[in-house]
């Protein structure tokens, strides 16, 4: 008897978040206007543009951070609106990477990564502090599991909050300018741990201002411009073969 | 005043020094109540012959700051998240009760639950020291929400945006996150609430209570000698309010995982 998958090979390219006609206001200022997205499970998207050109917003509407004003928001099959189970469901599969880190000052690193497993996924401790553990090893901190956020630097820190976001084994884990606040000489061990973790295969939507990651690791590439999404493309053809003026300029005041 | 947390070997932690320094002031807070009268008693007249009486003020003092004090940061707390809550009446409610209570005498206070609280709801008459507790315990919440409340406001917004990210409920938000950072900022201003609270209780002896500035009263109408006797119950709270904030101190670094002081 023939059985019928209902996952066809084509299905794996259904997104896992889906972003239609968008738009957010802050006061009089017109913040998201009518961005569309896709995004596909192992994929890397990296999100470009210049400052207030809307991208962070955009990146924080997709786990409901900022309430989107109309539109759609579709996580893994859930619509992003004010019913707060929605909301839970979606914020677990759904990491966030800060460019302020936002480690809870008052906890070890261990803590920080162990926190929400146990009280959200209900681990027992020893079981959540063991994985926390591992994950800190995966990052490379496992000599610094028990100190404070305040002794270690900016670039230890925010690879402790990636792998915090870990902890709760999220389906797409979203950036947002992991590497803004750091040192030049700490960016290179964040930006390490990325590429680990995009090679691994995790989902990623990273809004940065570092092109060589962006070249290097992204599948696709968005570029944002005063609120709108204006451009998609492949990092080839974004970086060496780019035809739009405003993005050639952008790209020339980055680069140079 | 550092006091009790210097004097422990270098060698030790910082933990294992305020730990030592809150069992020992907490031990002699104890000690003292129990045995205050021993050393009153070794002096002279007017204070040796009136120890127990002292003692027995002085016990009354202390419960009544501790009880009036659990009230307050219990009504504290609730008045501060009532201040912060999203529905607008809430939050009415708590600013109608601070206003009142800070733009009120605190002797008006006590003589009102003590004289005029049967009145309005009749059946209701509390004993002196249990009309003194309700006074005390809600003067001092109202004014313990204002420093739970700026707590929880200096707790940085991306403390929140975290935890939420992470899946936490709104409740394990704040258990786990906001309150610990908030209660560490608080806390010097809630105990200076206690050693005020703990003066403040002097006034409870306009409702009859029998606690130490009224045994210090009495004691002096007998014996006529109003400079030993006001002296020694002037020294009696100084103790107390040392130790207070020996204690509160500790506490204070043993939440400062930072180490700035």
């Amino acid at each position: 008897m023939s059985h019928v998958h209902p996952t066809a090979p084509s299905a794996a390219r259904t997104p896992l978040i889906v972003a239609e006609r968008v738009n957010k206001r802050f006061g009089a200022a017109h913040v998201l206007r009518d961005v569309s997205a896709q995004f596909f499970e192992g994929e890397v998207t990296v999100v470009v543009g210049a400052s207030g050109s809307g991208k962070s917003t955009f990146l924080r509407t997709l786990n409901r951070l900022e309430k989107h004003d109309s539109g759609r928001i579709v996580v893994d099959g859930i619509e992003l609106n004010d019913s707060c189970k929605n909301l839970d469901a979606i914020r677990r599969e759904v990491g966030m990477v800060f460019q302020q880190f936002n480690l809870f000052p008052h906890l070890t690193a261990l803590e920080n990564v162990s926190l929400a497993p146990r009280r959200v996924r209900k681990t027992p401790r020893r079981e959540a502090r063991r994985a926390a553990l591992e994950l800190l090893t995966r990052v490379g901190l496992q000599d610094h599991a028990h100190k404070h956020p305040f002794q270690l630097s900016g670039g230890q820190q925010q690879r402790v909050a990636i792998a915090r976001s870990l902890a709760m084994q999220p389906k797409v884990i979203l950036f947002d300018e992991p590497t803004s606040a750091l040192d030049p000489e700490m960016i290179k061990e964040v930006l390490d741990v990325m590429k680990d973790l995009a090679r691994s295969g995790m989902t990623m939507v990273v809004v940065t201002h570092e092109m060589s990651f962006a070249r290097e690791v992204g599948d696709r590439i968005l570029f944002f411009d005063h609120g709108c999404l204006l451009q998609e493309a492949p990092p080839d053809a974004f970086f060496d073969d780019q035809r739009n003026d405003r993005i050639r300029a952008f790209l020339g005041q980055i680069t140079h | 005043m550092n006091g009790l947390l210097t004097i422990w070997p270098a060698r030790w932690t910082r933990q294992q020094r305020s730990t030592a320094t809150i069992s020992v002031a907490s031990a002699l807070l104890v000690l003292f109540m129990w045995l205050v009268a021993r050393p009153l008693a070794l002096l002279p007249e007017p204070i040796g012959p009136a120890a127990q009486q002292f003692a027995e003020g002085t016990r009354v003092t202390v419960w009544l700051t501790l009880a009036a004090g659990l009230l307050g940061v219990v009504l504290g707390l609730m008045a501060a998240l009532a201040k912060l809550a999203p529905i607008p009446p809430v939050r009415w409610a708590a600013d109608f009760y601070v206003w009142v209570i800070r733009g009120t005498p605190l002797l008006v206070q006590i003589l009102f639950v003590f004289l005029a609280l049967p009145m309005v709801i009749p059946g209701v008459q509390l004993s002196d020291f249990n009309s003194a507790m309700v006074a005390l315990g809600v003067n001092v919440g109202a004014y313990n929400a204002e420093a739970i409340r700026a707590g929880i406001l200096a707790v940085p917004k991306g403390q929140t945006e975290a935890a939420r990210s992470l899946g936490l409920s709104p409740l394990q938000t704040f258990a786990d996150v906001v309150f610990p950072q908030s209660f560490k900022i608080a806390l010097p201003p809630l105990v200076n609430n206690v050693v005020a609270l703990l003066k403040d209780s002097s006034l409870a002896y306009v409702i009859g209570v029998v606690e130490l500035s009224n045994i210090g009263n009495r004691i002096q109408a007998a014996t006529f000698q109003p400079v030993p006797v006001f002296m020694a119950t002037a020294g009696i709270y100084l103790v107390l309010t040392t130790v207070l904030t020996q204690i509160s101190g500790a506490i204070e670094q043993r939440l400062d995982i930072e180490q700035r002081h």
